[in-house]
């Protein structure tokens, strides 16, 4: 008898096992197709060009096979790639507070708005997302270059005599950025919003805050969570998109990933082009770094008040 | 009344936000109507010409096919593989778990020009030439990121009593998936698509690297053709885009409501 329990325990163990490593396998068959697609078509291109962004480059010859650290040395002595970087950095942080302090009044209307109203402000928020980035920039060439809607409206009303340069500046960058950008703060800073419970915001009244006092002392503290997850978003996507400043600043207003675009496409010079493009990859990895320290810092605060 | 206008000025702030949300769409669809040969605002003279001229212009119409052939086939595909493998994230414990998690998320914090670069040269040097193929696995990477984060909320909470159950009674494990799992984690594998579909759709970054002079997805032949002209024919093509996108929203809308595909975004 106890043999026998003996033996079918030990069957047991062994299904077990047997589980176990089925479960194994199934588990890498599931992640293989993935992983294969993310090993060869990602991972193993961004090393080549890493590779390549420390190998020499002659203009009539092309790559060359020396090692040098020419292109990284170059880009970071030379004052005028070091003003793109400022530029593409200056130009994220406009784009930044911009769409802070426009998100901040819709996103809380939103949150307060109900049921219908609520679902089609929301559409209504989001529906630039699914309209293509090349047409919405495109649309602000139209409203912004010197015969655009802006200039003329502004010329009809003889706020101007002559037509300003709008287009191809960092400002109609900018405008272009904030435009793409929005949907992901407000969705930052309502999602926030909705866990503040509202009987806070009715005590603070109660107590005869004025709406002023209690924005500034009840809301605002509790949904800069929100804020700062929104702002490692539209930052790190502002500091590294192409199609908004390549639309609408193109070869005027370079920034870094149109430096990138135009030394790989124009120059034909990879090495130089890659090493652009990993300072880029570093710079957008720096300022996530440096917000989420700041965000774990915040939540800290939230949690302790 | 002082407590009121703070009200109104608040209002009035988010009418001019939505007011700024808007006025490149609607620019572009009413510069699309003008009579004259270059673009203007508002429309001088309403005209469909630039909408029939489109025929004259084929390559518009193939670079339309050519991108909806690629969003198609990224969203297929990455839908596909990003659920298996947010499956095995959620309700797996392995070795590297966390570093693979990473990898997969990381397309989200690399550049996509840097990206595309990269492709563009390793495609060069494994000879795989512009076609839909290369252009579908470039979107695969950018799109996976976002499939298995909508997949992965939703099988987060998922009761797996349901399944245990279907096992016991027989069922095998391909039926428990297809006639259990999926089911109920649908609105997540759905919205995971549609957010494929149109990042693949949309992309000018990587296809501009990818594409060659007979392989050029509809964004590209938008950018590259307004480098060299300003004619209505661009807001006549930019306007069925927008339509064709307002359209298959509300279809979606029609099959599972918009409130059901953003709420499981969270």
């Amino acid at each position: 008898m106890q043999a026998g329990i003996g033996t079918e325990h030990d069957l047991l163990i062994q299904q077990k096992k047997k589980n176990v490593n089925k479960k194994r396998l199934d588990t890498w068959l599931l992640l293989l197709p993935t992983l294969g697609i993310f090993i060869f078509f990602f991972l193993l291109p961004l090393f080549f060009l890493f590779i390549t962004s420390f190998k020499s480059f002659d203009a009539s010859t092309g790559v060359g096979n020396e090692w040098t650290l020419q292109n990284y040395i170059k880009f970071m002595s030379d004052p005028f790639y070091l003003g793109v970087v400022w530029r593409t950095v200056k130009i994220a942080l406009l784009t930044t507070l911009i769409t802070i302090a426009i998100s901040y009044p819709v996103a809380f209307q939103i949150s307060r708005s109900k049921g219908r109203a609520r679902n089609y402000l929301t559409l209504l928020v989001l529906s630039p997302l699914l309209i293509s980035m090349v047409i919405r920039c495109y649309g602000w060439v139209i409203l912004l270059s010197n015969n655009g809607v802006v200039n003329n409206t502004l010329l009809k009303l003889g706020w101007i005599d002559q037509p300003l340069t709008l287009l191809y500046t960092e400002l109609s960058v900018v405008i272009g950025m904030v435009h793409v950008l929005f949907p992901y703060m407000v969705l930052s800073i309502m999602g926030s919003l909705e866990k503040i419970d509202p009987s806070v915001i009715r005590a603070s009244q109660n107590l005869g805050a004025s709406s002023f006092r209690t924005f500034f002392s009840i809301l605002l503290p509790l949904t800069l969570p929100g804020v700062f997850a929104g702002s490692v978003m539209v930052f790190s996507l502002s500091v590294s998109s192409f199609v908004t400043p390549a639309i609408l600043g193109g070869p005027q207003v370079k920034v870094m990933s149109y430096l990138t675009y135009e030394q790989v496409a124009v120059m034909l010079n990879w090495p130089y082009g890659g090493a652009i493009g990993f300072l880029l990859i570093l710079i957008a990895t720096i300022t996530i770094i440096a917000y989420s320290k700041i965000l774990a810092r915040s939540e800290k605060g939230v949690a302790i008040q | 009344m002082s407590r009121r206008l703070p009200k109104y000025f608040f209002n009035f702030v988010c009418l001019m936000v939505y007011i700024f949300l808007l006025a490149p769409i609607v620019v572009v669809l009413l510069s699309s109507l003008t009579t004259t040969e270059y673009i203007v605002f508002p429309p001088e003279g309403l005209t469909l010409r630039w909408y029939t001229e489109l025929i004259e212009h084929p390559e518009f119409m193939q670079s339309f096919t050519l991108s909806i052939i690629v969003a198609f086939g990224t969203a297929i595909i990455a839908t596909a593989i990003g659920t298996l493998a947010s499956l095995a994230v959620v309700r797996r414990q392995f070795k590297g778990k966390t570093a693979i998690v990473q990898l997969v998320g990381s397309p989200l914090l690399i550049p996509s020009v840097v990206f595309g670069v990269a492709l563009l040269q390793f495609y060069s040097w494994i000879g795989l030439a512009a076609s839909p193929i290369a252009l579908i696995l470039g979107h695969i990477i950018l799109t996976v990121p976002f499939v298995m984060r909508l997949v992965v909320a939703s099988l987060v909470g998922f009761d797996r009593s349901i399944e245990q159950a279907a096992l016991n009674l027989g069922a095998g494990p391909m039926k428990v998936f297809f006639q259990i799992t999926l089911p109920i984690i649908k609105s997540g594998v759905i919205a995971g698509a549609i957010f494929a579909f149109i990042t693949s759709f949309d992309d000018l970054t990587v296809a501009l690297f990818i594409v060659s002079t007979d392989v050029v997805t509809l964004p590209v032949r938008i950018y590259t053709y307004m480098q060299y002209q300003y004619d209505p024919i661009i807001t006549s093509v930019s306007s069925i885009m927008i339509l064709f996108t307002v359209v298959l929203m509300l279809v979606i809308e029609r099959v599972l409501g918009v409130g059901k595909v953003f709420s499981s975004k969270n």
